[in-house]
Parts: C-alpha cells; sequence; structure tokens
C-alpha cells in the first residue's frame, strides 16, 4: 500500500473558478472530501467550492451554556435571599418581575461566554485532515490542501499546474511553509 | 464630430469609472497589498505619537489616579456630593461611557445582522471603543463606592457575614449588565480579530510575534475554522443586540425606579437606549476622522461615503432622541404634577437654563440644519466638528438630568446647590485621557481594519450594466 503524501497548492485570490474545479478533479482521481482542506485569507462557502456541509458543536455549547446561565439565575435570585431573609423597601422577599433581569443577565452571559469556550476548545481540538499552511495564504492565496498515495503524484502535479496553481509543495508528514 | 464624440464618451467613461473607484467595495486592491497597509498602520509610530502617549498617560496618572487615590485617602468631601445632590459628575461620565460604548455593538452587531456593507471597515474601530468606553464607565461604580475596598460585598458568593447581594436593586443590576455587556463585548472584539492576528503573525518576527501567535489560536484558515467563527460570530452578533439594549435600559432604570421627580418615567429605558446609540455613533464620526487623518492608509479604507451613511445615521438618531426628549418634556408639562412642572421650569430659567438650551442646540437644530447636506456629511472634519458638538450635547443631557434634577426636588426647604470641585472634574477628565490612552495603545497593537472583512466584501460587490447604466451589485457569499 503506497503511503498518503501530503500536497499544498496555492491558487492566486482571483482563480476561486480553477480551485473548485480542482476539487472536482481530484474527486474523479479519487481523493475523497475527507482527505481535502482548502485553506483561505476569507471565508468561502461550501456551495462556491463544492465541498461538503461543515458543521461545529459551538451552537450547542452555546445553547448549555445558557441554560447554565438560567440555571444559576435562578438559583441566585430565588435562593440566596432565603438563606438570610432581609426585607427591603417594603417589597416581597421574592419578586417575579424584578427577576426576568437577572435571570435575563446571566441567561445571555451563559450563552456567550460558552459560544466562547466552544471556539476556543475546537481550536485546541486536534483535527484529523491533513495537517499545511502556507503564510503566502494570509496575503490572498487559496490553498488546497490534500493528502494523497503517493503514485497519483505526477497525474495530481499535472492537474493542479494545468489550472494555474502556482506552487505546489509536498511532505510526508506536516506540510508548513 | 467623430473626434469630439470619442472625447466625450472617453470623458464619461472615466468620470464613470473615477466614480465607482471612490467606493471602497468598488475598488479592490490585491490582498497582499491590503496587508501591507494595514501592518504599515499598525507598526508605523511618529514622534508626535509618543508624545500622545507619554501626555495622555501622565494625565491618567495624575488626573485619574491621582485624584482617586486623594479621595480614597481624605473621604468623599473632597467631591461635591451634599443634600440633596448625592450624584453629580460621577454618576453622569458613567451614564455618558456607557453611551459611548453602544456604538460599537449597533455598527459591528446591528449593521452586520442587516447586512450594511459599509460597516465593514470599521467594525474593529468601533468595537474597540465599546470595549475602552465600557471600561472606563464601570471604574465608576468603584469610584463612586467610596470605601472601594469593599466592592467585592457585590459579588454573589457564599461569605461569612451570611450577606448576598439583594438582587432586586438596580445598582445590582448595573453590575451584572455592565460585567456581562464589557465581557461580550471584548469576546466579540476578540472573535472577528483571529484571522487578522494571523496575519499579523505571519509578517512579524520577535515578541509581537509570539504574542500573535498564542492569541491567533493556531489559526490557518480552513474551512472548518472559518465555520466556526463565523457561526460564533453570528451568534454574537445577534446576542449582543439585546444585551446592548438591556444594558443601557438598566442604567436607566438606576434612575426611573426612584421616585425622584423627573426621573420616575416608563420613557426612560428608550430614551436613555436612543441617546446612547446617538453619542455612540456620533463617537465613531469622531474617531474615524481622527484615524482617517492620522493613520498611515487609513484614507484608503475610510472613506467619505462612510462618513455619509453614518452622517445619516446621526440625523435619524437625532430625530429620534427629539422625539424621545418631547415625549418626555410634553407628559411633564401636561400632567399637573407641581413639583415635576418647578423641575422642568428650573431647567428652562434656571441657573442652568444655558446647559438646557444648549443641549437642544446640539442634540436637535444643528443635526437637522446641517446633516441633511451631503456635501456636509461627506466632509470628515466638518462632522467631527458636529459629532463633537453632539456628544456636548448628550453630556449635558445627562448632567441636567442627574445633579439639576436633583437640586430642585419636591420641597423648597431641600432644595441645593452643587458646587463642582476640581476632583469632580479631573477623575472624568481622567477617565477621557483613560479612553483615549487605552486607544492610542491599542491601535499599535492590533490590526485596525479587519482586512479580511474588507476584502471580502470587495469580492461580493461587482458592477454590472442595467440598461444604460452601470450598477453596483452585492452578492450573497455566505
Amino acid at each position: 500500500m503506497t503511503l498518503p503524501v501530503i500536497h499544498l497548492a496555492l491558487f492566486p485570490e482571483d482563480q476561486i473558478d480553477s480551485a473548485a474545479e480542482a476539487i472536482s478533479r481530484l474527486h474523479k482521481l479519487g481523493v475523497e472530501d475527507k482527505d481535502i482542506s482548502v485553506i483561505s485569507g476569507i471565508p468561502y462557502s461550501d456551495k462556491i467550492l463544492g465541498r461538503p456541509m461543515s458543521w461545529s458543536r459551538v451552537p450547542v455549547i452555546a445553547i448549555s451554556g445558557a441554560i447554565v446561565g438560567c440555571l444559576i439565575a435562578i438559583l441566585l435570585y430565588y435562593g440566596t435571599p432565603l438563606l438570610y431573609p432581609i426585607t427591603v423597601g417594603g417589597m416581597p422577599l421574592l419578586t417575579n418581575p424584578t427577576s426576568f433581569v437577572v435571570i435575563f443577565e446571566l441567561t445571555m452571559l451563559g450563552l456567550l461566554i460558552s459560544t466562547f469556550i466552544g471556539v476556543f476548545v475546537e481550536a485546541i481540538t486536534p483535527s484529523f485532515g491533513p495537517k499545511g499552511y502556507s503564510s503566502e495564504i494570509t496575503d490572498g492565496k487559496i490553498g488546497l490542501l490534500f493528502s494523497s498515495p503517493s503514485d497519483l503524484e505526477e497525474r495530481v502535479h499535472t492537474l493542479l499546474s494545468d489550472l494555474g496553481a502556482e506552487v505546489v509543495h509536498r511532505s510526508e508528514e506536516k506540510l508548513w511553509i | 464630430m467623430a473626434a469630439e464624440t470619442r472625447v466625450l464618451n472617453h470623458a464619461a467613461a472615466e468620470k464613470s469609472e473615477e466614480d465607482h473607484r471612490e467606493h471602497l467595495m468598488l475598488d479592490p486592491r490585491p490582498r497582499e497589498t491590503l496587508n501591507r497597509w494595514v501592518m504599515e498602520a499598525m507598526l508605523t509610530t511618529t514622534p508626535r505619537y509618543w508624545i500622545m502617549v507619554i501626555v495622555l498617560g501622565l494625565l491618567v496618572a495624575v488626573l485619574l489616579f491621582g485624584a482617586w487615590g486623594n479621595q480614597i485617602a481624605v473621604g468623599m468631601g473632597v467631591t461635591s456630593k451634599t443634600r440633596p445632590v448625592f450624584w453629580v459628575t460621577y454618576i453622569t461620565t458613567f451614564v455618558f461611557w456607557i453611551g459611548i460604548s453602544h456604538a460599537g455593538t449597533f455598527v459591528s452587531a446591528i449593521l452586520r445582522v442587516f447586512k450594511a456593507e459599509f460597516r465593514r471597515p470599521f467594525t474593529r474601530a468601533a468595537e474597540l471603543m465599546t470595549t475602552f468606553g465600557l471600561a472606563a464607565g464601570a471604574l465608576f461604580p468603584l469610584i463612586h463606592l467610596g470605601r472601594v475596598w469593599i466592592f467585592y460585598w457585590l459579588v454573589p458568593y457564599p461569605n461569612a457575614r451570611w450577606l448576598w447581594p439583594n438582587l432586586r436593586s438596580p445598582v445590582l443590576w448595573d453590575f451584572l449588565a455592565i460585567n456581562t455587556y464589557l465581557l461580550s463585548s471584548t469576546i466579540y472584539l476578540y472573535l472577528p480579530l483571529i484571522p487578522d492576528l494571523a496575519m499579523a503573525r505571519d509578517r512579524t518576527t520577535g515578541i509581537r510575534h509570539f504574542i500573535y501567535k498564542i492569541l491567533a489560536l493556531g489559526w490557518r484558515g480552513t474551512e472548518a475554522e472559518w465555520h466556526r467563527i463565523r457561526t460564533a460570530i453570528n451568534i454574537f452578533a445577534f446576542a449582543i443586540i439585546p444585551v446592548m439594549f438591556s444594558v443601557h435600559t438598566i442604567v436607566s432604570w438606576d434612575f426611573a425606579v426612584s421616585m425622584v421627580v423627573g426621573w420616575h418615567s416608563t420613557i426612560f429605558g428608550p430614551y436613555f437606549i436612543i441617546g446612547a446609540i446617538l453619542s455612540g455613533v456620533s463617537a465613531v464620526v469622531m474617531i474615524l476622522a481622527v484615524l482617517r487623518a492620522t493613520m498611515k492608509h487609513m484614507d484608503y479604507f475610510i472613506r467619505k461615503e462612510h462618513f455619509d451613511a453614518l452622517g445619516k445615521l446621526v440625523l435619524i438618531f437625532s430625530l429620534a432622541w427629539a422625539y424621545f426628549f418631547y415625549n418626555d418634556f410634553l407628559l411633564s408639562w401636561y400632567g399637573g404634577d407641581e413639583a415635576l412642572k418647578r423641575v422642568i421650569t428650573f431647567h428652562a430659567e434656571g441657573p442652568m437654563a444655558w446647559m438646557w438650551y444648549l443641549m437642544l442646540v446640539c442634540n436637535i437644530l444643528i443635526p437637522a440644519v446641517t446633516l441633511w447636506n451631503k456635501k456636509i456629511r461627506t466632509s470628515p472634519w466638518l462632522m467631527f466638528i458636529i459629532t463633537t458638538l453632539i456628544n456636548v450635547g448628550m453630556y449635558f443631557e445627562r448632567f441636567l438630568i442627574i445633579p439639576v434634577n436633583l437640586s430642585h426636588q419636591r420641597s423648597p426647604f431641600d432644595w441645593g446647590e452643587f458646587n463642582l470641585t476640581p476632583t469632580d472634574i479631573m477623575i472624568p477628565l481622567g477617565t477621557l485621557c483613560l479612553f483615549l490612552f487605552l486607544y492610542l495603545v491599542m491601535s499599535r497593537l492590533i490590526p485596525l481594519v479587519p482586512v479580511w472583512e474588507v476584502q471580502e466584501g470587495q469580492m461580493a460587490h461587482t458592477l454590472r450594466k442595467v440598461g444604460k447604466a452601470e450598477v453596483t451589485s452585492v452578492s450573497e457569499l455566505e
């Protein structure tokens, strides 16, 4: 069995069509979607590149955080006055109209902080796709990072060069330029 | 004849091409060029910049921390707080800063939700204003405490005193709301900054490279990363808007829940919010005018079209503010409550009447007379002057609501004066210097323009022919 090799092809920033076409041709060569990653300096939607839909756990983590925030708010608002009851301003100890403020604020705090935690956790969680990067990508190049069997190398290089990929790097491990 | 026609057509085509290039979204440059310009703007400092940083730093040390330290050592008697005016410039300036902080969220979140493309180059400048405005404003509850060393009594945690904060108090709601807004705004500033931090990481060395590398969280720009960050930004954009509305509503409830004459009004919530957005958007215009004039290459990113768009918004909010002001004023005047009528008469005829009229001139008359004119709206320095006057007017509005109202309550025997002390003036000025200092320093630490958003917008904008005209077409790339 031939070992996979990681390739990084860089397309100029105004050639998104070529990059999308390159992905289609790689599919025809047998390179699967899970072995391909597009790296770019601006976000391109999945539809533009003909890629499968990405998904993220961030919304689920955000909702969970909101629920936790809401529960903490309810505990604080309805629980703490009972621990050491002090009647203030002739108001009842537990008042529903004012509870909405505290519950709203802590629910939103939970939602927003957990959204950030979700982004942070997913950022530091190891991923299993091909690893590679070039600093030219932040300068506008569209990077096509994929791993393919080494016996396809020549065909892949020809394909990418024909479509205008400027540089094609290769590595057996992580490709970091 | 044919030659004349050719010359006219060429001139028309040139004019058309020039007109389009006036718009940032129709004047794309290579990404490498945009990155270089933003990095040059960030890394370039002049002797004038350093002089300003040093002067502002010294002013913060003396005006803010020096005066505050003196207040802690000597006591609250160094301020003008005395019966019946217990809230003077501290609370006024607190409300002012919280109001200023609404601009970032408005520009960054609301305009993002409504897909207003003109927001792209200055969302970060506005978000930075929010963060530092909140930081300046959040100092005032601490300053106003007097005994600042017991501020932790506000934090709800089990303690040996068996005491919990009173969660039915608007002051506690303030504590929760402002902290929520501050944390959320800081994170909302950080999330869209990550791709630009990665760009800065790739273009710097040494300590800067190290710090950007950590903050960029290993960003490469993969599809998964973009999807994750866009999802998070969209969640923030939608969620931070109600937080923004709640914060200033809760600040208004500091006044409205009380029975103080002139404060106990149901319209205070929306009235304060509109005032906050007016002063906030005006402050954005002020900052953009300064950035454009002082930072390298900013004239490419911040153009007259942006001042034009923001000018229209300022006009709309000024008219909305006038509507809410008149609502509050008319019902106070019409209602027949003697104490309330005396207060509004005191505003218009008392010793601070000049402030009341100046407020109306700055907040209503000047915007209404000037901002309908496109030539004025597209002049950065005229817009700077107009929006500065609006912010002066908005500060006066809060001053009139707070200490002036308190000095003239129900019982004539209890009417009093306030005589501002140096501490009353130094500390608020100190927070202004702190805001400017933090902004100046941060403008050289992070890329001030979200390059990826600008380029995304430029990609989405094209010109197409409809009939005989070339019109701008905006694609939905997301």
